[in-house]
């Protein structure tokens, strides 16, 4: 995660896309979720439980995809201390054997707080939006003053 | 029916002790394993360190939320600073709104996370939809 790897501000184009982020949902990633977050609620671990309340079966954890969404951005900043800020909506339920594809495109620049904001949108292998309304925002550092001289 | 009377209530963690091995697990997890350079964690990782107050919200008996048919509907969060190891952070989570709809109950949680010299780290706001069986 070397900065030197992202994109300048200066560069950094409204309607620019950022580099997609596919990722394929497993049982296995969701009971690793499951630990590395502590939760560890039955309807993404216990397919039984997770049918008896009405789903189709165990499905992700929202912040999973988020979490995806997460890196597509930091994948692109270089940096993941520029993020700033992340939302998104969970418009549909994912579940295991899921391929899930995160893709974002700059939607403004402001000059001077030097922030950048992305849309972004997570669908499914049928094109069905997973997580809709989808905002980041990332700041760059101030300009350093000594490349412009010489 | 989750009972809109428990709108101002809050939870507080205990501090929670950043490790290498707690960050690595989680870029393990989500299969963000990037960086090269100084360990910083994934700025989603606030769902890790604030934990226990979703923990304490989901448990609480007299609250007493549906779990079972709770799900996540909206997340939003923003980021003070980046989290590393050796963070010491307190996330305390307050309930700003509960809205009964004929099928489902919204329930809006805001967050609030700080580190060991009381600057803020993150601030977060989940909003869970409980369906009616």
């Amino acid at each position: 995660m070397k900065t030197m790897m992202g994109p300048t501000f200066e560069r950094i184009a409204i309607g620019q896309t950022l580099p997609a982020l596919t990722k394929q949902v497993t049982v296995e990633q969701i009971r690793r979720y499951a630990e590395a977050s502590g939760d560890r609620n039955p309807i993404h671990l216990d397919e039984t439980f997770a049918r008896s309340a009405g789903l189709p079966g165990v499905i992700a954890h929202g912040m999973l995809t988020m979490a995806f969404a997460n890196q597509m951005v930091t994948d692109w900043l270089g940096d993941r201390s520029r993020l700033k800020r992340l939302q998104g909506r969970f418009a549909g339920m994912v579940v295991p054997g899921d391929e899930v594809t995160c893709s974002g495109a700059v939607a403004a620049k402001h000059d001077e707080s030097r922030r950048v904001v992305i849309n972004l949108v997570v669908t499914n292998q049928r094109g069905e939006k997973v997580v809709n309304k989808g905002v980041a925002e990332a700041e760059f550092p101030p300009q350093r003053s000594d490349t412009h001289a010489a | 029916m989750t009972d809109p009377r428990w709108v101002g209530r809050s939870y507080e963690t205990a501090p929670f002790e950043v490790s290498e091995e707690s960050i690595r697990n989680y870029m393990t997890a989500v299969g963000d394993e990037a960086g090269n350079g100084e360990l910083v964690a994934p700025p989603t990782y606030a769902m890790v360190y604030g934990f226990d107050a979703y923990w304490q919200l989901w448990t609480d008996q007299e609250v007493a939320l549906d779990v079972a048919h709770l799900v996540h509907g909206e997340q939003r969060f923003t980021f003070h600073r980046p989290v590393r190891p050796g963070d010491r952070i307190t996330t305390t989570g307050r309930l700003t709104a509960i809205n009964n709809r004929s099928d489902m109950d919204l329930v809006t949680f805001e967050l609030t996370a700080r580190d060991a010299q009381d600057r803020p780290v993150s601030d977060g706001t989940a909003l869970f939809i409980i369906r009616r069986p």
